[in-house]
């Protein structure tokens, strides 16, 4: 009798590592937290494929848009932690909580893989009347209120740009015109709706490289392989070094609780797709920053990148909570 | 006054039923008025609506929204003064013209099928609903209704979960695995 | 020469010919289904076309495009359930058109005319691309919230009956349009404090309600009524037709291509404005409008299709997407190594003129299976209603949830289709709520950036529209258009209070 049972039992626990050796046993659901064409769409449909390929399964896509990706947060985080429902995100759900747009963040997920890094720079009208950093900023202090800035809403890359070079700088008046997204933003650009752009290298650089917009400063370190000329903020003003570097990212996110051996087949497989040369070439083509980090690198990626951009703007009084209420330390701290 | 027509809707009237010009129509005050109420109530919400960062000048949040709310609660009114002083026209009833007991029947189905849709998944809910509209609609034989019901639905689930991937609710149906199992096979058979 | 060479490519590969072919064909089902979208389609293609190359990708997904827009026309004219946004105004016209049995000659004009439009179209992608796209960069903030208000005037040609009622529906579409969080300061509208409505509420499934679940709700009235036969002997308009219709086609095509060209306003705004303008130039149609007038069903078909040629434009010269499927293409030719921006056309001109190759092919296959397969079509409306109107309604709640995976999407659907159903027993017009909720993010995002511009000063804002040309231009239309309406204050006053209920 206790032969058989045991015998059930190993062999449940048999049937039981069996399922999860299966996984993937049906097709995965891919939420996409940005609509079609967008550059976290482009880059989760780049790799995703290659990533199937390394996990023999499938990996169906959805956009699901809305509440500046704070639905489709939402949606993940409420599925089962089976490893079949899986977040494609881009940086801002880390800024939801100060910015008053939900309760939730990446805190209730775990990384599968962060998957690239972006690098903003201002750009302007070619008919602008100044050409580097420094020029626009003198330009500014004579001419308060009449630069206009494009910006995509509290909590987006042009306003974390913006709050830096405020705190840097002490101060910036200029006139912040919001648009839906870069795309329509760098569009007003080069039309001289706005003047001046703080956005993703990526989503620029092909503008750049016409002539149909300008360079006034990289918003990094160093210089940028994809344009070696063109001049880095760091050259105009030592401050920056505190905030830089600093950029957008897109990565993949299960929700907590996922099993282990779940998330690291995953990781798994991600890290294989985010190597292969198609994937590669096209993040580099984009400028983005190839990183493809998971784990506890990635959770420390993650929880710096909250702590430094949720201060900076609370600093700049730009949030609607301050991140002392979510528990999220002032860095060094 | 008694009199009765009941082919006064040519068949023609069913693109824009607005029933004639120069009479009002069961029930027409009310919705009417249901819809100043509506918008009053919309306009206030409007009004609430606070710019969480900066003053509740020209290009607030609300700007808009009060704007068309307001030219709501106006038109809303105009149409309420029209449509009291027409004259009710008599020859139709809420019940039969406005209401009849197929209409308010099928808007019930809607309903029940939104609140079983998530628990009870999308193909038993669609086959439910099929099912029993077309069996009270045509009044036909149980076979002809489940071959129609079932056929249709079939092709529309091919249609979009399996071309265009859209992940109805799958409720009770375990249909990921479903699939799998037949992607599989598929496989398998090309393997071989 | 080497262009014309790129040009033909198309045409010299079996391969990519068969590929356009089935595009186009699978397209203008696609179009059909109310919710099923071209944007979807193309979206689904990027990973399924994922490891061809790029070419092979790049026919299938424009056969997809070209024969979508097309396709929305047919639900439209059938069943007064409009397939995609821009076949709303074909409904007008095409519905009371089938409704007498010529649904045949509907959908044969439409197709000659979509095909009319296509080209134009085409014709302004290839020859003067960069001179259009130009002309649309000069589009600031104020000149799209000028074009906007131009478009919410068009409720004086959409409310058939009272026009105050008219107005209600168009106000009320705006309203719906800003449901959920504003997408410039994230502050949270109409939303009552529901999560449910901080993703705002899709005007698709607005859409689908009002027209689909609305519509099989009447038809319940009369189920036990016989379908209407449909005449199908004579498809192909005559070239008598084609010509007294070809000066109208030819203007709203024009219509079709800019507003097409302009990024942010797409082919439904074109259709509509292309509608309003036959409705004003058309001086004694043989049937009224709303009637199953002819010309309301060239003038939105001819536009439609050559706002696809339009929207190609600042993709093609910009890398800037005219509308949502050509950012998603924009996105397919970055996966595919390319890089979409202004120097495509300088590093890799044969893209530009294979695509305007894969157009061409497209319109053409247009034509083969627009009118061919119009017999099938027809069919679907001499479907028993007892059939038929279940169907529409499992179609619409699909086709509601397939727009955003959303099961929110599918209450608002249902509970606009309930509403929609009391609108028209009252004599609500159903359009200007649809033209409302289009235009609302329109309006409401570029007033916003417009006065910001200016700093909040109105007379800032003003005095810059007398500044530039374009803005002047627009802004002196909108005024014409809407004394035109309203000759007199006096006779407006008239009309609104006036017993009996004119037609607008």
């Amino acid at each position: 009798m206790k032969r058989m049972i045991i015998g059930a039992l190993s062999a449940l626990a048999l049937t039981a590592t069996a399922a999860v050796a299966e996984y993937p046993e049906k097709e995965i659901q891919g939420i996409i937290q940005w609509g079609a064409g967008g550059s976290t769409d482009t880059v989760m449909r780049s790799v995703t494929p290659h990533a199937e390929e390394a996990l023999g399964g499938t990996v169906v896509m959805q956009n699901m848009t809305g509440a500046v990706g704070a639905i489709a947060l939402n949606h993940v985080a409420g599925s089962a932690a089976d490893g079949y429902t899986l977040l494609m995100g881009a940086e801002n759900p880390l800024l939801y909580k100060v910015m008053g747009l939900g309760d939730k963040d990446y805190s209730e997920f775990t990384p599968i893989s962060i998957l690239a890094r972006g690098t903003p720079v201002l750009v302007a009208n070619p008919n602008s009347p100044f050409n580097d950093y420094a020029e626009m900023m003198a330009y500014i202090k004579e001419n308060p209120g009449e630069v206009k800035f494009g910006s995509t809403g509290p909590g987006g890359l042009p306003s974390v740009v913006t709050a830096m070079i405020s705190s840097v700088e002490g101060g910036l008046d200029v006139t912040a015109v919001p648009y839906d997204g870069d795309g329509p933003a760098l569009t007003g650009l080069q039309g001289g709706a706005i003047d001046v752009m703080p956005a993703v290298l990526g989503a620029a650089i092909e503008g750049i490289r016409a002539g149909n917009m300008k360079v006034l400063a990289i918003m990094d370190v160093a210089a940028n392989t994809k344009l070696p000329d063109a001049p880095y903020i760091t050259q105009f003003n030592d401050a920056y070094n505190t905030y830089l570097p600093w950029g957008p990212f897109f990565g993949v996110f299960v929700p907590n609780g996922t099993p282990d051996d779940v998330v690291a087949k995953l990781s798994a497989a991600y890290a294989t797709g985010a190597q292969h040369p198609d994937f590669v070439q096209l993040m580099d083509d984009r400028g983005f920053t190839l990183m493809a980090i998971t784990g506890d690198e990635a959770d420390a990626f993650l929880s710096k990148w909250q702590q430094g951009t949720a201060w900076l703007l609370q600093d700049a009084d730009l949030t609607k909570a301050s991140p002392e209420e979510f528990g999220i330390a002032r860095p060094g701290e | 006054m008694e009199h009765i027509d009941p082919e006064h809707h040519d068949g023609t009237s069913d693109a824009t039923p607005g029933g004639e010009r120069d009479k009002r129509r069961p029930g027409e005050v009310f919705f009417a008025g249901f819809l100043l109420i509506a918008s009053v109530g919309l306009l206030w919400s409007a009004w609430g609506i606070e710019n969480p960062f900066g003053p509740n000048g020209l290009s607030a949040p609300r700007s808009i929204p009060v704007a068309a709310t307001l030219a709501m609660v106006i038109s809303a009114a105009i149409i309420i003064f029209k449509t009291a002083k027409l004259p009710l026209d008599r020859s139709e009833t809420l019940a039969r013209d406005i209401l009849p007991v197929t209409a308010v029947l099928f808007a019930l189905f809607l309903i029940a099928y939104g609140v079983l849709l998530r628990p009870l998944g999308f193909l038993p809910t669609s086959a439910l609903f099929l099912i029993v509209a077309i069996k009270l609609l045509s009044k036909r034989g149980w076979l002809w209704t489940l071959t129609v019901s079932l056929t249709s639905l079939i092709v529309i689930w091919l249609i979009f979960r399996i071309v265009f991937s859209v992940l109805m609710p799958a409720g009770i149906v375990p249909e990921a695995e479903f699939i799998q199992l037949f992607r599989g096979l598929i496989r398998g058979g090309m393997a071989q | 020469m080497t262009a014309f060479m790129d040009f033909l490519t198309v045409f010299t590969q079996p391969e990519l010919l068969l590929l356009v072919g089935l595009g186009t064909f699978a397209g203008i089902y696609v179009g059909a289904i109310p919710g099923l979208s071209v944007t979807m389609a193309v979206s689904i293609l990027i990973s399924f076309t994922f490891s061809w190359d790029v070419y092979p990708a790049i026919s299938l997904m424009i056969g997809i495009y070209m024969g979508g827009v097309y396709g929305g026309s047919r639900t439209a004219i059938l069943l007064n359930i409009p397939g995609a946004p821009s076949a709303i105004a074909t409904a007008l016209d095409g519905y009371p058109m089938a409704k007498r049995g010529e649904a045949g000659t509907a959908i044969g004009v439409t197709t000659v005319m979509s095909i009319i439009g296509g080209f134009v179209g085409i014709g302004v992608l290839a020859l003067a691309a960069p001179l259009v796209s130009d002309f649309a960069l000069r589009f600031q903030p104020r000149d799209y919230m000028l074009l906007a208000i131009l478009g919410i005037l068009l409720v004086g040609s959409l409310s058939q009956g009272s026009l105050v009622k008219g107005i209600f529906a168009g106000a009320l579409g705006i309203a719906i349009g800003a449901v959920g969080r504003d997408p410039l300061t994230f502050a949270e509208r109409f939303t009552f404090d529901f999560q449910l409505l901080e993703g705002g509420i899709s005007f698709i499934a607005v859409m689908i309600g009002m027209f689909g679940v609305s519509e099989a709700l009447l038809q319940l009235h009369h189920v036990n009524k016989d379908a209407v036969r449909q005449k199908i002997s004579r498809i192909v308009p005559s070239l008598s037709t084609v010509k007294k219709h070809l000066p109208l086609s030819l203007q709203t095509s024009s219509i079709g291509v800019i507003i097409g060209a302009l990024p942010g306003t797409g082919g439904d705004i074109a259709a509509l404005m292309a509608y309003d303008h036959a409705k004003r130039v058309t001086k004694n149609p043989e049937r009224p409008f709303g009637d199953g007038a002819m010309e309301g069903l060239v003038a939105p078909e001819t536009a439609n299709n050559a706002a696809v040629g339009g929207a190609f434009i600042p993709m093609m010269t910009l890398g800037i997407p005219g509308d949502a499927v050509t950012a998603i293409m924009i996105g397919a030719l970055f996966i595919h190594g390319l890089n979409p921006g202004p120097m495509l056309m300088i590093d890799q001109p044969d893209m530009f003129w294979f695509i305007v190759g894969c157009l061409v092919m497209a319109n053409i296959f247009m034509l083969i299976f627009g009118l061919t397969g119009i017999k099938l079509f027809t069919r679907i409306v001499e479907m028993p209603r007892s059939v038929l109107i279940p169907l529409i309604m499992l179609l619409s709640i699909v086709g509601a949830y397939a727009v955003n995976n959303s099961i929110t999407d599918v209450y608002w659907m249902l509970g606009f289709g309930v509403f929609g159903y009391f609108m028209r027993h009252y004599g609500y017009p159903l359009g200007p709520v649809i033209l409302g909720v289009i235009l609302s993010r329109l309006l409401d995002d570029n007033w916003r950036r417009a006065i910001i511009s200016e700093q909040e000063d109105l007379g800032r804002f003003f005095a810059g529209i007398f500044s530039s040309p374009l803005s002047l231009v627009l802004f002196v239309s909108v005024i014409l258009i809407f004394v035109s309406q309203t000759p007199l204050w006096t006779k407006a006053k008239a009309r609104i209070f006036s017993k009996e209920r004119p037609r607008a």
